[in-house]
């Protein structure tokens, strides 16, 4: 049985470059989900300030229950992992190929300290009973740290797409390298401003 | 604005008149999205008062009031008329992924959460409310159940809603042949992170992560409206665009042999 | 294309039919079906009464409750062969089977439910059945969604040779049209447009026998059309 499966030729590949070379880093389109991303993500620490403000005795006292020195571990390996990540990409930039690649791996496994880090906090909280339904302070951590660790995951995935390029491709595709990093920057961003508002701010 | 849009069409500016226009099929099933839609918000909305969401914390005397609306009963009959709108709209976006550069796969992962939304995310939550006007005496134990059951089905249906994104974004951001526009595919994207925020009404009876709740549905409608009209929007001026010798039907010449 | 997989699949549709024909004419709730006014306690005993014949049909329909997916799958193929600018009837067209077919099963695990702990609270099993007539309903309104996406994929066929006869299109139109009244059910619990009246469910089970009779013949003819160098466009 005969199937075919394309009904037209492809067209030309046109690299989706769409703006002038060097205005934005990366692919232009690409700010647009990290300036959504962030404004999600500013709406809900507004809304978390609010709420502290209204209930302060409650986020005190909750607050007291998250661990300070695993905050700032998780805060130290994704520092390491960007500044990594600006290095790699500074590499590739000036055709070092190896030395980026070299680079960029060090910042994946850094990132990849990350997940294990949250799951050595989160298993032990949960284990005690302390869920989200806890209460709204453990509501807001549950999900905004989860939903930022899905960020690191789609992270890591991307990084291993750019160390793919950079190990392959003769010629990196710098658009994707730079894209790929802007993204890293972004979640390392919106783990500074969890850090401030969940662990240190009392 | 649809009339602009309409004179704008390469295919009407040939003479063409509208019923002899050879994409009129998708433009068929793309005018009924807005059809579907509004009648989607008058059944939801105005017919039976469950959107905007009640509290979950609701007085059982009013909950019993509300489940025995006999509007509830109007509404169910509307929406089952109309849930196979549903599948025509999803089916133009398919089409769209369909001419894409990339794999089909996309589209039938996305055909298969186009299933299951449509009946874990309209059909099932409508009828949670209508059995309870159906019948009068119901205990309210049993009503207070459906009324639990309807609500979180609607509003806390992720994981179809997440694949479906996701194989759209995806498939935006992989596609070669320029079919939607690369920051849309973002847009999907970014959109997708809001089905994770409504995990929260599985837990939350009240403040702002409950179904009814500022940041788990006011905040996500805020971001769904305008994002669903822009999809929308990108869907219409791709099937403008496409080349008519892109056409399926482009071979078909009349008084041409062909079996 | 090749005609064969297509004939042996379309052949299992008087299959089929047989089986759910046995499937109605065994299912004690359907003869005389099961009026809405029962009460929660009458529905109860109604099964209690009859409960090795509805546990044996949920069991059997829970089993061929599909078995009409490849007669659909049969007319969804040859509809991406109808030249139309895209597939988007096709597609259209086979999303509202899966959606028809899920609640069509949720109705016969509905009863099944009901029928697993007779003795329950009579409000909870009248509930299941309520639900269960509720997703009975429901496939009513995915058949009329269907039936005119069709229609329209043939009324806009740009091929020279159409193919389906046109006449195909009027016949699931004016077939549409008496499955409506078969989704008032919700709103009705007496008179014709009730569950269990002439229109809703004497008049739309026997337009459907009809309809899938009538297609079957069709669809006979359309697959075995000399079309084997043609490809199939997803």
């Amino acid at each position: 049985m005969a199937i075919t499966t394309a009904d037209a030729e492809p067209l030309p590949d046109t690299n989706g470059n769409t703006t002038a070379p060097g205005l934005v880093p990366g692919e232009a389109s690409m700010w647009f989900f990290i300036l959504g991303d962030l404004l999600i993500f500013g709406v809900y620490f507004v809304c978390y300030m609010v709420y502290r403000g209204e209930h302060a005795g409650l986020f005190l006292q909750s607050q007291r229950h998250l661990d300070q020195g695993i905050g700032m571990s998780n805060t130290v390996v994704l520092l390491t992992s960007s500044l990594f990540v600006a290095l790699g990409t500074e590499a590739a930039r000036a055709g070092k190929a190896a030395r980026a690649t070299r680079l960029v791996g060090i910042a994946f496994a850094c990132g990849a300290v990350f997940p294990i880090l949250k799951l050595v906090e989160w298993l032990p909280k949960l284990g005690a009973g302390i869920t989200p339904g806890e209460n709204l302070f453990f509501m807001f951590y549950y999900l905004m740290t989860g939903l930022h660790l899905v960020h690191v995951l789609l992270g890591l995935v991307i990084l291993g797409f750019v160390l793919r390029s950079l190990r392959s491709a003769s010629t990196p595709n710098m658009k994707f390298i730079e894209t790929g990093g802007i993204y890293w920057h972004m979640v390392d961003l919106l783990w500074l401003l969890l850090f401030a508002l969940f662990y240190l701010i009392r | 604005m649809s009339e602009s849009i309409l004179a704008a069409n390469p295919a009407t500016r040939e003479g063409r008149p509208w019923y002899r226009n050879r994409k009129l099929d998708q433009y068929i099933c793309f005018w009924s999205v807005p059809f579907f839609y509004n009648l989607f918000g008058l059944v939801f909305v105005p017919l039976s008062w469950m959107m905007p969401p009640r509290s979950p914390t609701s007085d059982i005397a009013d909950v019993i009031a509300f489940m025995q609306s006999p509007n509830l009963l109007i509404a169910c009959t509307i929406l089952t008329l109309a849930i196979g709108l549903s599948a025509v709209g999803n089916a133009c976006y398919m089409v769209q992924m369909r001419r894409m550069s990339v794999s089909p796969v996309f589209l039938f992962a996305f055909m298969a959460g186009a299933i299951v939304g449509a009946v874990v995310g309209a059909l099932f939550p409508m009828f949670c409310f209508g059995l309870g006007a159906f019948r009068s005496g119901y205990d309210p134990e049993i009503l207070q159940m459906m009324y639990d059951f309807g609500y979180l089905s609607f509003i806390g249906s992720l994981g179809c809603f997440v694949l479906n994104w996701g194989m759209l974004g995806l498939a935006i951001l992989l596609d070669k042949n320029n079919i939607l526009p690369k920051w849309l595919g973002y847009y999907v994207i970014w959109q997708l992170m809001t089905e994770f925020f409504v995990a929260t009404v599985w837990i939350a009876h009240d403040g702002p992560f409950a179904w009814d709740g500022l940041l788990a549905f006011w905040f996500n409608m805020v971001i769904y409206v305008p994002w669903q009209i822009i999809v929308y929007v990108c869907i219409f001026r791709a099937i403008r665009n496409q080349p008519e010798n892109e056409l399926r039907n482009a071979r078909f010449k009349p008084g041409a042999t062909y079996a | 294309m090749s005609t064969r997989g297509q004939l042996l699949l379309l052949w299992t549709t008087p299959v089929a039919g047989v089986l759910f024909l046995a499937a109605y004419l065994m299912f004690p709730g359907f003869s005389p079906p099961m009026s809405p006014t029962m009460t929660p306690e009458e529905v109860a005993a109604f099964l209690q009464a009859n409960l090795t014949a509805t546990r044996g049909v949920v069991i059997f329909v829970n089993l061929i409750g599909a078995s009409l997916v490849p007669f659909f799958a049969c007319i969804a193929v040859q509809m991406l062969r109808v030249g139309n600018s895209s597939p988007v009837f096709a597609y259209s067209y086979i999303i509202c089977v899966g959606i028809g077919l899920t609640a069509f099963i949720l109705a016969d695990y509905c009863w099944g439910v009901a029928a697993y702990r007779p003795d329950r609270d009579p409000q909870l099993v009248s509930l299941l059945n309520d639900m269960a007539w509720f997703f009975f309903i429901a496939p009513a309104g995915l058949v009329v969604v269907q039936n005119l996406c069709l229609a329209g994929s043939i009324y806009l066929d740009a091929r020279p040779k159409p193919v389906f006869p046109r006449w195909v299109a009027h016949f699931n139109v004016a077939t549409a049209v008496l499955m409506i009244p078969g989704a008032f059910a919700i709103l009705h619990k007496a008179g014709p447009l009730a569950w269990d009246g002439s229109l809703s469910f004497s008049l739309r089970l026997a337009t459907f026998a009809v309809y899938v009779a009538v297609m079957f013949f069709v669809l006979l003819r359309v697959v075995q059309q000399p079309v084997e160098s043609e490809g199939v466009l997803l």
